[in-house]
């Protein structure tokens, strides 16, 4: 049962950073890939209809380490606190630069907006890259360490994972700006899955984990929803499929 | 305000207070705007369609406006629980956490995707795919407050544990998922939630009828959905809320069984102050007074709905609707202040106080969190506030929820007449 909620939650924590590190990154990069407001709209449409089914694989993933790995939680959020903190304050000035955006029509706001998505996706990946480097470092937590600063480079993971959706998104034109960056996003995406694991792999999952009926209500109710949430996905991604090529209601 | 603990409370107490004014209109909006997409989408080109869909659409883009603000307080909310409340999860993760697991995945995770699919896919999608997701955002919608007061009910009201070691064990899923103080509260926060939409939708409907706008056809249908939604929702409100008085704490209703409480409290846990805070009775108290002012207010309700023209005419009357949109807010406010504080000083009632359940982070880093969430929560809250209100007056012509995409560069926008 520990087994099979450790694969669950390298699933939600990889199927995150896969997804939503597309958003994030393309976030970053706002301000290159779109120069003019008109152009950065496209460029935030080209994930809008996706960044809310994105962000939930970490709301999940919360969920999933609340109810079967309190221990881990307690390790990770209270050791952690700052990086949490950073985490979570670039991530709501991020969401509310996205969904205010296209609320007021005037230069000033949506600069304001557009300066708010940027500047929060940048915290989102400076944070993830943080929180990485420290658990790498340590193998469960256990505080600020060294790996803290040295994983602020992994932020630049997510700028080039979001370069390879926008090349796959935006109209040709738009998507020509990023075209020396090499990559794919299939390629990148397989990294991004990589980096739980990796993060995971010294984890003293037995130490953190839940009581059996509390882990076994988790880990079953959890595969039971799975096909659910996963055909949610897959509507979701058929709906918005190929390039975009006009503005949404962000 | 040196003091950690309070600190850290008073932080919560502003998270969820602040989280719940979104909620209550989420939940309760949510439902009607389902509704009226049903309306809608049956009667296809039929007569009344056009205003119908046209209904879906505005009081849809009030309704996604509160949900984005909404939806990033209660990310901080369980995050902050994790953070300042760590002794929480280390003491009670083992019970508590199950829910919430089940809350993020079951029932979130499934709201956010379709309401992306619903929000973006509006020309895209058949619409009776279109109307399938308002309506599985409406439900899971639901089952996310059930499982957060699932969580809640449990610390009102601990069932279905043993302790071990200082460890809350779950033994009884079945009694957690049943437990009285969580089904009812359910109950009590659903119709709580109709209420509030009510009152919001009867509010605006009554602000565009007294300035005499364009959309009176429009308006005169939205005011008696809301002043409808009034009716049937203000007796299972107080009915759901009256019966929870069964399972009240002891020590939050004072008497003999307090009494005895206090005694039992102080055997096992030594001296402490257990009787709760006099501010859960004021709390009780402003929650009773609202429910009757809208009672009063739904009695005009009540004569005024059978007839059209009766909710087109009387200014007094569109007043009072304007007026009453705060009510069922102050009432929830103070009935979370009622259930909140009168169960102090516990977190957990009778298994962990609250004093215990604090992070061990110092008084500088929760004073810096504390400063930087605040800042951000009031700025939150007004930003919400400006755009339903930005967006409520400029009336359905201003809605740009499910409109063509818009040529770019936007043309300036020709300001409202009124």
């Amino acid at each position: 049962m520990e087994f099979l909620a450790v694969v669950l939650l390298a699933v939600f924590v990889g199927g995150y950073l896969v997804l939503a590190g597309a958003d994030i990154g393309v976030g970053m990069l706002l301000p290159w890939l779109g120069r003019r407001q008109d152009e950065r709209r496209l460029v935030i449409a080209s994930f809008a209809p996706f960044f809310l089914a994105n962000e939930v694989w970490l709301v999940a993933s919360v969920g999933l380490v609340a109810g079967a790995f309190p221990g881990l939680e307690h390790d990770l959020v209270e050791a952690l606190y700052p990086v949490v903190a950073v985490l979570l304050i670039g991530w709501v000035v991020r969401d509310m630069g996205l969904w205010l955006r296209g609320r007021v029509d005037a230069v000033a706001w949506r600069g304001g907006c557009d300066a708010a998505v940027t500047a929060g996706s940048w915290a989102l990946a400076l944070a993830w890259g943080s929180l990485l480097g420290s658990l790498l470092w340590s193998g469960s937590g256990g505080g600020l360490n060294a790996g803290s600063v040295l994983g602020l480079p992994l932020a630049l993971l997510f700028a080039w994972h979001g370069a390879g959706f926008a090349r796959w998104r935006l109209p040709v034109g738009l998507a020509g700006r990023v075209a020396r960056v090499p990559g794919r996003y299939a390629v990148s995406g397989a990294v991004m899955a990589l980096v739980p694991v990796a993060a995971g792999v010294r984890v003293p999952w037995s130490e953190v984990a839940a009581d059996e009926t509390s882990l076994a209500l988790t880990a079953v109710g959890t595969v039971v929803l799975l096909p659910v949430l996963a055909a949610g996905q897959a509507l979701v991604w058929w709906t918005f499929r190929g390039r975009v090529e006009s503005p949404s209601y962000l | 305000m040196d003091d950690p603990l309070m600190l850290a409370r008073v932080q919560f107490a502003l998270t969820a207070g602040s989280h719940f004014l979104f909620v209550a209109l989420t939940l309760g909006l949510a439902t009607l705007v389902a509704l009226m997409q049903t309306v809608a989408t049956l009667r296809g080109g039929r007569r009344g369609a056009a205003v119908e869909s046209r209904m879906v659409r505005f009081w849809g883009q009030l309704y996604v406006i509160n949900y984005a603000v909404g939806i990033v307080t209660g990310l901080v909310m369980e995050l902050q629980l994790g953070l300042n409340w760590a002794g929480m999860s280390r003491v009670t993760g083992g019970v508590f956490g199950a829910p919430l697991a089940l809350e993020t995945i079951g029932a979130f995770f499934i709201e956010s995707t379709f309401l992306g699919l619903w929000i973006f896919g509006w020309d895209r999608l058949n619409r009776w795919v279109h109307l399938g997701a308002i309506w599985v955002v409406t439900l899971t919608a639901y089952a996310s407050a059930y499982f957060v007061l699932v969580a809640n009910g449990w610390m009102q009201r601990p069932v279905g544990f043993e302790l071990v070691g200082g460890e809350a064990r779950l033994t009884d899923v079945g009694a957690l998922l049943t437990n009285p103080t969580a089904l009812l509260a359910f109950g009590h926060v659903l119709f709580g939630g109709l209420l509030t939409a009510g009152f919001f939708m009867a509010g605006v409907s009554g602000w565009h009828l007294l300035r005499r706008t364009a959309e009176v056809e429009f308006f005169r249908r939205s005011m008696r959905v809301g002043l409808v939604t009034v009716l049937v929702a203000l007796y299972p409100v107080v009915m759901f809320g009256g019966v929870q008085f069964r399972y009240l704490q002891p020590t939050k209703g004072g008497g003999g069984d307090a009494d005895a409480a206090v005694a039992e409290f102080t055997a096992r846990f030594g001296p402490d102050e257990y009787m709760a805070p006099g501010l859960a009775g004021a709390g009780e108290a402003v929650m009773v007074m609202m429910w009757s002012l809208m009672h009063l207010v739904a009695i005009v309700a009540l004569v005024k709905v059978w007839f059209g023209r009766w909710l087109v005419r009387g200014r007094v009357f569109h007043v009072v609707m304007i007026v009453s949109v705060p009510l069922p807010y102050v009432a929830m406010l103070a009935g979370w202040v009622f259930r909140e504080v009168g169960r102090q000083p516990w977190a957990v009632y009778g298994v962990l106080k609250t004093e215990d359940a604090l992070s061990d982070v110092g008084s500088g880093t929760l004073t810096v969190s504390f400063a930087a969430f605040t800042v951000l929560f009031a700025v939150l809250v007004a930003v919400n506030v400006w755009l339903l209100a930005r967006f409520a007056r400029r009336g359905p012509e201003g809605a740009s929820l499910g409109a063509a995409p818009p040529a770019e560069p936007a043309a300036p926008v020709m300001s409202p007449t009124f």
